[in-house]
């Protein structure tokens, strides 16, 4: 028998995001254009138009040793020319920000290849060689799971995501990588991810009106939808708590389950 | 917060009664002045102690370690006449208020809101209890 594969359950729109946002088979929605150059420039890891720094020849080239999984694992474009790893990590506000870092991992893992990821409270990190990394975070900045005022790109001291937003609706950031043009009413990056200053002011666009977000988002808040009100979401959890615990302590009284 | 001309205030000994007000979004330098000069005009506060989150004056990890922040709002205000040196985005107020009776601090509580409503855009909340210390203790004796 084959079965189908499933992502996340509930009936709730934070569950129904979920899965949507893993599912590799749903084209997320784009809803801003950053510049590839820009992208890179706001990563920091080279100059736009500068070659790719390589840790090892071309895979094509190089004598790779004789083994059954190299053969059977097809290199991503990255790994083929021996690019560096290199990373990109969003942080994201509790304020209903449209992901959050533990369903970030879920999706990276779902929709991508040749990818390492790691979840920490408020931020996810991404790493993989660096020409993939560079066609995925253009996906990740212009897509629905990025807000301007409330997923930040930050390589270090992401301090913030569960701060108050200051009065503009930004989410916190002590080294100001981005700041409000009221003008244009747009958020607009001045810092790359590691805090040191660009060379040019790089607009990602309009925040989200927070009636958008709660629609778009994949958190479960009490002045949101609570967790609770999503029956299936409930009883996952509670399952996965139950047979986590009895596994670690009792694992014979775990039976047909 | 300190003040980079006057001291802090001595303890007051009593329990006097403390306002806080907390924020519900973190204020900019510019409200956080309009804020306290509003409430500067207000006779009985004894103090006025401020919270929030820090804002480095030089990155303090990564590659630009050392580089200046440059944070708009990391900057110098004036209030009553003098200078505070802002190095928070300010998200909470705690005002210490030398009153008598319940009478005089009802007052005083008074007009802490109007103040507060005509400078905060975005709400706050306010309580009345005592949230900080108001004798020495051991610490204050520690050296260094």
């Amino acid at each position: 028998m084959a079965y189908k594969r499933q992502f996340y359950p509930g009936s709730t729109t934070p569950a129904k995001n979920r899965r949507r946002y893993m599912d590799p088979k749903v084209k997320l929605k784009k809803l801003r254009d950053v510049s590839m150059d820009d992208v890179v420039r706001i990563m920091g890891h080279r100059n736009p138009g500068e070659d790719y720094k390589s840790i090892h020849p071309p895979i094509e080239e190089g004598k790779e040793p004789d083994c059954p999984i190299r053969k059977l694992v097809v290199p991503i474009e990255g790994a083929k020319h021996g690019d560096r790893v290199r990373y990109i990590q969003f942080t994201d506000s509790v304020y209903f920000a449209p992901i959050s870092p533990y369903q970030r991992a879920w999706m990276y893992l779902s929709r991508y290849r040749g990818v390492d990821t790691g979840t920490l409270s408020g931020r996810q990190i991404i790493e993989v060689r660096e020409r993939d990394l560079e066609v995925m975070a253009k996906e990740m900045i212009d897509n629905e799971t990025f807000d301007p005022a409330l997923t930040g790109i930050r390589g270090a001291t992401v301090h913030g995501h569960a701060c108050r937003l200051d009065e503009h609706g930004l989410m916190f950031d002590g080294w100001q990588r981005y700041v409000w043009d009221d003008e244009k009413k747009e958020v607009v990056y001045v810092k790359d991810q590691v805090a040191i200053p660009l060379d040019r002011r790089i607009s990602v666009g309009k925040p989200a009106a927070m009636s958008d977000l709660k629609k778009r988002t994949t958190i479960f808040r009490a002045d949101g939808v609570d967790m609770r009100d999503d029956k299936e979401v409930t009883m996952y959890g509670l399952r996965i708590h139950k047979l986590r615990t009895l596994g670690g302590y009792q694992p014979w009284t775990v039976k047909g389950e | 917060m300190s003040s980079t001309t006057t001291p802090t205030a001595d303890y007051a000994g009593v329990p006097l009664p403390e306002v806080q007000i907390i924020t519900n979004r973190l204020l900019s330098a510019e409200t956080t002045e309009k804020v306290l000069n509003a409430l500067d005009v207000i006779s009985g506060i004894r103090q006025i102690n401020m919270t929030g989150e820090s804002l480095p004056k030089t990155i303090n990890s990564g590659p630009g370690k050392g580089l200046a922040n440059n944070h708009s709002e990391r900057r110098i205000i004036h209030v009553g006449g003098q200078e505070v040196e802002l190095r928070y985005l300010v998200g909470g107020f705690y005002i210490e208020l030398e009153v008598e009776d319940e009478a005089e601090l009802d007052a005083k509580l008074e007009e802490i809101k109007a103040a507060c409503n005509s400078t905060i855009e975005h709400g706050y909340t306010l309580q009345v209890g005592r949230y900080s210390k108001y004798r020495p203790s051991l610490h204050d004796y520690r050296s260094a």
